[in-house]
């Protein structure tokens, strides 16, 4: 039983630690601004790429996806831990995708966020008419973003990336 | 036959087609679908792919990935439930609890050198209290407290970042500040609290604190709370903290991919559970060779080590700002109450957000800050210096009887230490028959119930939070000397307890 014990005794001291006040670094995501503002987002980086003179229609829309999928990858899955808090680091290592609702997966925001990558790749792909190179840079980005978020990759650490320290209490 | 088939299948088509545009958007749709073939079935695949996985994720049930860490069988969780026997909501008492109850004195009225107790209503000499310079009987305190009760009122009603903060609490900031010379200082409201909310302030998760293990039980707490790896060097033993330094050092050196982490020593000047003193100068050197923090906690000999009574680093000739934090108590020798920080102005300055203490509690009551403040004018006078003579004269004389009776009783405490803990020696105990733990603090309650009916003195037996301490020290009584009291009842007292101990000892032989 002493096995079992140990193993609930550290979940449970990190999972209090973490559920002992509302995570506002993650908490944000499920409002409904934040996702109209994923939108208009999209829509400006769009509008800027596309006033650059003399840029294509191809380029401007493949710079709006690996902009969109880059930034998100950045922040959703490559910046750990919370800034500002009170719980002694109990969200240290934890990527803000693994943070939201609290590690819930299919909840209504991560559907909406997982869906925007998808269809702005497929708009993408469409306006930039199917140029190949085009075609196989935003689709890489994407993969890669969609990859991140999958729940097989919960707390998944691929390539040292994000990797987490271990303690090393006796 | 054939044309039938083939206008059946296109008029069904048709059909569908309409079907489809009659639906809004649809037109859309299609127009992209056709776009999309450029005659490439493979791209058309991949596309089609990533909007089913869309649409298969949509319609996702939603689960917790982390929801049972042990999964039971059917079979385990029956077992368990049958093993479950429900406790009493209320346990009956141990004879050690129930002695606890019996015998605890009441003090009925204010609280001196000669406190009344409710259990005979007679005046008892007290040895009990951590009122070392007697300043809860110092008039000149009182006649300033209550002058600050008159202007402020009791409470200050506020968090200190909110309106808790008046102009007595910056001053007695600037004081401790001024008087141990460190840059900063910042005071908290309980003197518990202090040093748990420093240690967590600075040591998070993944953090390394080095303690000794003879700490008190606010280190403790603290060092638990921060969530922190904690490693546990021997009390007072510098070779062991070597040890433990060069260990961590060596497992950092092995594991070069790991970031680096906020390390601290931790450890108390005067131990509250064992009278003796911390080596500052040989820690301070480990914490300089393996470039640690230091925080000590000087909640006792702050007030009372040293010549002019600056605490350990005024005794070891340490400047104050070589230690990274100095906590301390204002509700010990200042006689006052809360607890304080010093060290530089960063690390006071990170507290006043960080410090979860400092944060969340309401500042001290102005009049308890101004008889702090008055406490630390009088230790840098004359009459501060002759108070702190009067201490260390007391404790030898008391000390000095405690050695004439080393075959009954053994002293952690070091030579000018006002906390003594008095023990029984193991080889005593073996004698005596004492087996348990309860045991040996029961014999002890019997000398501390014999002083106070026989020779009217108060003393008490050091107590714990057992369940809570990891490392417990051995039961002892912890005697508090006052620099107020007289050489002759001093004494007294020390040879009314030498005889209890003896004869304690000869009524169980």
């Amino acid at each position: 039983m002493t096995k079992l014990a140990s193993v609930y005794k550290t979940d449970y001291v990190q999972a209090l630690d973490q559920h002992s006040q509302t995570n506002l670094n993650s908490s944000w995501v499920n409002d409904k601004g934040a996702w109209m503002t994923n939108i208009i987002l999209i829509c400006f980086l769009k509008f800027m790429f596309g006033i650059i003179p003399g840029i294509t229609s191809e380029l401007s829309w493949t710079l709006t996806t690996l902009t969109y999928n880059i930034g998100s990858y950045i922040m959703f899955h490559a910046v750990t831990g919370v800034p500002f808090e009170f719980t002694q680091g109990a969200y240290d290592g934890i990527t803000l995708w693994e943070q939201i609702d609290g590690g819930v997966q299919f909840t209504a925001t991560r559907k909406y966020l997982t869906t925007v990558p998808i269809v702005l790749f497929l708009l993408s792909t469409h306006y930039t008419h199917y140029a190949p190179f085009a075609f196989f840079v935003n689709l890489v980005a994407t993969v890669i973003n969609l990859i991140a978020k999958l729940p097989a990759m919960h707390q998944v650490r691929l390539f040292d990336i994000n990797q987490k320290v271990e303690g090393t209490t006796d | 036959m054939d044309n039938l088939l083939i206008s059946a299948i296109n008029s069904t088509l048709a059909t569908v087609v309409r079907g489809v545009q009659v639906v809004p958007g649809s037109a859309i749709a299609i127009d992209y679908i056709k776009n999309s073939y450029q005659n490439d079935p493979f791209r058309v695949v991949l596309e089609l792919g990533l909007a089913i996985y869309a649409v298969k994720y949509m319609l996702s049930k939603k689960y917790r990935i982390d929801q049972n860490p042990v999964q039971l069988t059917e079979k385990e969780i029956d077992e368990l439930v049958a093993e479950w026997q429900p406790e009493a909501l209320v346990q009956p008492l141990s004879d050690i609890q129930r002695m606890e109850l019996e015998k605890t004195q009441v003090i009925v009225g204010a609280q001196g050198l000669k406190p009344k107790v409710l259990s005979t209503g007679k005046n008892l000499l007290n040895f009990a209290s951590l009122n070392y310079l007697g300043y809860i009987t110092n008039e000149d305190i009182k006649k300033k407290a209550i002058e600050t009760l008159h202007k402020y009122g009791v409470g200050s009603c506020g968090p200190p970042g909110f309106y808790g903060t008046l102009d007595v609490h910056i001053d007695l900031e600037k004081d401790i500040a001024r008087y141990l010379g460190t840059e900063s200082a910042i005071i908290y409201a309980q003197g518990f609290s202090t040093i748990a909310s420093v240690i967590s302030a600075f040591s998070k998760r993944g953090d390394i604190i080095v303690v000794d293990d003879g700490s008190n039980f606010a280190i403790l707490k603290g060092t638990q709370i921060s969530r922190s790896n904690i490693k546990w060097f021997k009390h007072n033993d510098m070779a062991d903290l070597e040890r433990v330094l060069e260990s961590i050092r060596l497992e950092t050196l092995a594991h070069k991919k790991r970031p680096l982490t906020r390390r601290f020593i931790v450890t108390e000047g005067l131990f509250q559970n064992y009278g003796d003193i911390a080596p500052l100068d040989k820690i301070m050197e480990l914490k300089h060779k393996y470039k640690y923090r230091v925080i000590l906690d000087e909640s006792n000999s702050f007030g009372l080590l040293g010549k002019t009574g600056r605490g350990l680093t005024e005794m070891y000739n340490i400047p104050a700002k070589d230690v990274d934090m100095i906590v301390g108590s204002m509700a010990n020798t200042l006689s006052a109450a809360g607890g304080f920080c010093a060290g530089s102005k960063e690390v006071v300055e990170h507290q006043r957000l960080s410090g979860q203490a400092f944060v969340f509690s309401a500042s001290i009551p102005a009049m308890l800050a101004v008889c702090a403040s008055e406490a630390i004018k009088i230790l840098g006078t004359k009459q501060g210096e002759k108070l702190l003579k009067g201490l260390q004269d007391n404790a030898a004389v008391f000390r000095n009887v405690m050695l004439g009776a080393s075959q009954w009783i053994e002293m952690s405490s070091v030579a000018g230490s006002p906390i003594l803990h008095l023990r029984f020696p193991n080889s005593a105990l073996v004698g005596l028959g004492v087996r348990t733990r309860d045991e040996e603090r029961m014999l002890l309650q019997e000398i501390v119930d014999e002083v106070a009916s026989k020779n009217g003195v108060l003393i008490t037996r050091a107590k714990y939070v057992e369940s809570q301490e990891l490392h417990l020290p051995r039961p002892s009584i912890r005697i508090s000397i006052c620099a107020m009291h007289t050489k002759a009842e001093v004494e007294k007292t020390a040879q009314a307890i030498k005889a209890a101990f003896g004869k304690v000892m000869s009524s169980r032989k």
